[in-house]
């Protein structure tokens, strides 16, 4: 077991399974995010919670802008952290950015993964008229990009300051501390690019794992139309549409997304809601 | 919602948990420019700028949702009529009875919004600035690396060429023992006695010279002196040497030594005009039974003999400098001489001083001991040297005759 790669990413192993599950953040966060969902696998799974390089609790010192300037150094920790791990056929869930850094995972080395379940994934955010719209236009993501410097993204502790004096909260307080953003301005703002201008819609018809995709209702990040997209391209998938509106289910509806990945990792059959006919596929 | 907040001078919004417009203020509607029942139901999405939107998706949803407030955001409204607003937003989720509500105030930054982008102007200026010099230091510290590369090289060749030096300085003193062990002592008995003085310019000589006993009565000396100095002009001292020791040690006729060393030194060049040297010379053949001496002197200094009563006779060279013209002739000159006689023979590195200070040195101290002789000799050529000339390759030869 490597422990430098097991300390550079901030790498977390609990749970009583022997089945072993990874779960990777979306754009920005660290694994914080994952609290809630994650605990709901313990019992059953060997939980994996990680950091990329730059974010939450990881080695800052190995952050390199040329490797993490694509989304592949972002896989790359991936690829690490299961290499590290031994991981083989390991379940992967990905919030947004973050399962398309699976999927690109996945193509180099496939034996790792056994399942992907793709949260909120988008191949590419910038519309490409006339046969793909991403959502948004570059001027739109270049201001998100400045609106995230107007709200010193990164600045340390900016986040954590507006926590409550709760003092049941106190611990949480604790846990946000510089932790559930970029701490990096730079690092953020290097990040932001890579996520948001890269074009991966070529790479899913390459994707091999089987994959689940789950389509938030009213997801601006990532619309219906991308949902379907992927569906319609990632070979072996299967789309979930939610209940849950917004773009971060596993924080805003915990409940639904463990019990639709649950169901998916349990069933051995799922019925295919609101994907086209027949691309559903039997587990 | 009672009229204070109503008119209070923030907006105010409440959101239900995913973001639809549970309710207003009029302070709100009116920087919007829209009307309460036209926002009431909207999804906040609405009044956003679409960056606004997506920041809202990535950091002020989840932010709530953990921890439950958010302060100070800043984010960008879109009145109805599509004009941009900057406003910060604090807010704060409260749980209601059967409901959760986000509880938002806004308030507008035009000025503080424009006066930060002029700051984030300026700070990627000197970000950019920033860049530039890094990569200015970067090119530096690599010319810094080739230069200390150079230095180093540098510092390797001259220590190379140190030991060289080193080396062939040892060469040059063992090839000087060499050189020195090949001359002869000077001979001292009751018909001759002689000092000589040899000294070398650098590590090796052009001059070279040779003392031989023949027989009883018969004395040989030879003084050379190969153009040039140094290990070339050295070398060929040492073929000639070879050659001089063997003639005139079996009593070869004087001229005919001359000869012999001549054609010697044609042999040696016949094929090789570039390394062509000669030397001068003057061989005298001393007699101390018939009191005769017989001498050649082709190209060399006159050698000077003085008189038991100081008339002094300069011994001329009749013939060219050895290994210059082919086909020479050498011919021998003889003169007799009495008892008490003094011979100075010498090389032209002493030759410039001779007419002003050693001829009537030597004729002043006709009484001297020649060691005493030789002792006034050095002293004049040290204080001499000094002040005008040249250091050459310096040899003179005493001599008395009793």
């Amino acid at each position: 077991m490597d422990q430098n790669i097991l300390f550079r990413n901030n790498v977390k192993i609990n749970g009583k399974g022997t089945q072993s599950i990874i779960f990777a953040p979306g754009f920005g966060c660290d694994q914080s995010v994952w609290k809630s969902v994650a605990e709901a696998f313990e019992k059953d799974y060997q939980v994996i919670l990680f950091d990329y390089v730059g974010l939450g609790r990881s080695d800052i010192h190995a952050y390199d802008s040329k490797r993490y300037s694509s989304l592949l150094g972002y896989a790359q920790d991936v690829l690490d952290v299961c290499e590290a791990l031994d991981l083989k056929d390991t379940i992967f869930v990905g919030h947004s950015v973050g399962s398309m850094i699976g999927a690109l995972a996945s193509l180099s080395h496939p034996e790792y993964f056994s399942r992907l379940v793709m949260i909120g994934p988008s191949p590419y955010y910038l519309n490409d008229p006339p046969h793909y719209y991403g959502g948004f236009e570059k001027e739109e993501l270049l201001g998100l990009i400045d609106m995230m410097d107007k709200n010193y993204i990164g600045w340390a502790n900016v986040f954590a300051s507006t926590v409550t004096n709760n003092p049941e909260r106190h611990e949480v307080k604790r846990q946000l501390e510089e932790r559930f953003c970029s701490t990096d301005p730079i690092i953020a703002r290097e990040f932001a690019e890579a996520a948001f201008f890269a074009d991966n819609r070529s790479d899913l018809k390459k994707v091999t794992v089987p994959a689940l995709i789950l389509q938030c209702s009213n997801d601006i990040i990532a619309p219906l139309a991308v949902g379907e997209y992927i569906h319609h391209h990632l070979p072996n998938s299967l789309l979930k549409i939610m209940d849950a509106t917004g773009h971060c289910p596993h924080m805003s509806h915990p409940e639904e997304t463990i019990r639709l990945i649950s169901q998916y990792l349990n069933e051995e059959s799922v019925s295919v809601e609101g994907s086209p006919a027949g691309r559903g596929v039997n587990l | 919602m009672d009229e204070q907040l109503n008119h209070a001078p923030c907006g105010f919004l409440t959101l239900s948990e995913d973001g639809f417009i549970l309710d207003s203020n009029q302070t709100f509607l009116k920087l919007l420019n829209y009307s309460q029942d036209s926002l009431i139901g909207q999804h906040v999405n609405f009044i956003l700028t679409v960056p606004a939107r997506l920041f809202s998706q990535l950091y002020f949803f989840p932010l709530i949702k953990l921890e439950h407030r958010v302060e100070e955001m800043y984010i960008s409204l879109e009145t109805s009529k599509g004009e941009e607003i900057p406003v910060l937003i604090n807010a704060l989720l409260r749980r209601e009875k059967e409901r959760t509500v986000l509880e938002c105030i806004l308030i507008p930054m035009r000025k503080r919004n424009e006066y930060e982008n002029e700051l984030l102007l300026a700070k990627k200026d000197t970000e950019e600035a920033l860049k530039a010099k890094h990569k200015a230091i970067m090119e530096l510290k690599t010319t810094l690396k080739k230069l200390e590369f150079q230095k180093q090289e540098l510092l390797e060749l001259n220590q190379q060429n140190q030991k060289y030096k080193i080396e062939t300085k040892k060469e040059l003193e063992l090839a000087r023992i060499i050189q020195e062990t090949s001359l002869t002592n000077p001979i001292n008995n009751d018909k001759v006695q002689m000092e000589v003085y040899y000294n070398a310019s650098g590590e090796l000589s052009g001059d070279i010279y040779g003392i031989y006993q023949i027989d009883p009565y018969r004395y040989g000396i030879i003084l050379l002196d190969v153009m040039g100095h140094g290990i070339s002009s050295a070398l060929i001292t040492m073929t000639l040497h070879s050659l001089f020791q063997r003639l005139i040690s079996a009593g070869y006729p004087v001229d005919l030594v001359m000869k012999e060393l001549d054609s010697h030194l044609h042999k040696l060049f016949n094929s090789n005009e570039e390394a062509r040297h000669y030397s001068t010379a003057i061989y005298l053949l001393i007699d101390t039974e018939r009191q005769k001496v017989e001498y050649v002197n082709a190209g060399h200094p006159p050698a000077i003999w003085q008189d038991p009563d100081g008339t002094q006779y300069e011994l001329c060279s009749s013939a060219p400098p050895l290994g210059t013209f082919e086909g020479v002739v050498f011919k021998t000159n003889t003169f007799t001489y009495r008892k008490g006689g003094r011979l100075l023979l010498y090389t032209d590195g002493i030759d410039p001083l001779i007419s002003n200070y050693l001829a009537p040195l030597v004729r002043k101290t006709v009484s001297l001991s020649l060691f005493k002789l030789k002792e006034e000799i050095l002293q004049c050529l040290n204080h001499e040297k000094n002040v005008d000339y040249k250091s050459d390759d310096e040899t003179f030869i005493l001599v008395d005759l009793k």
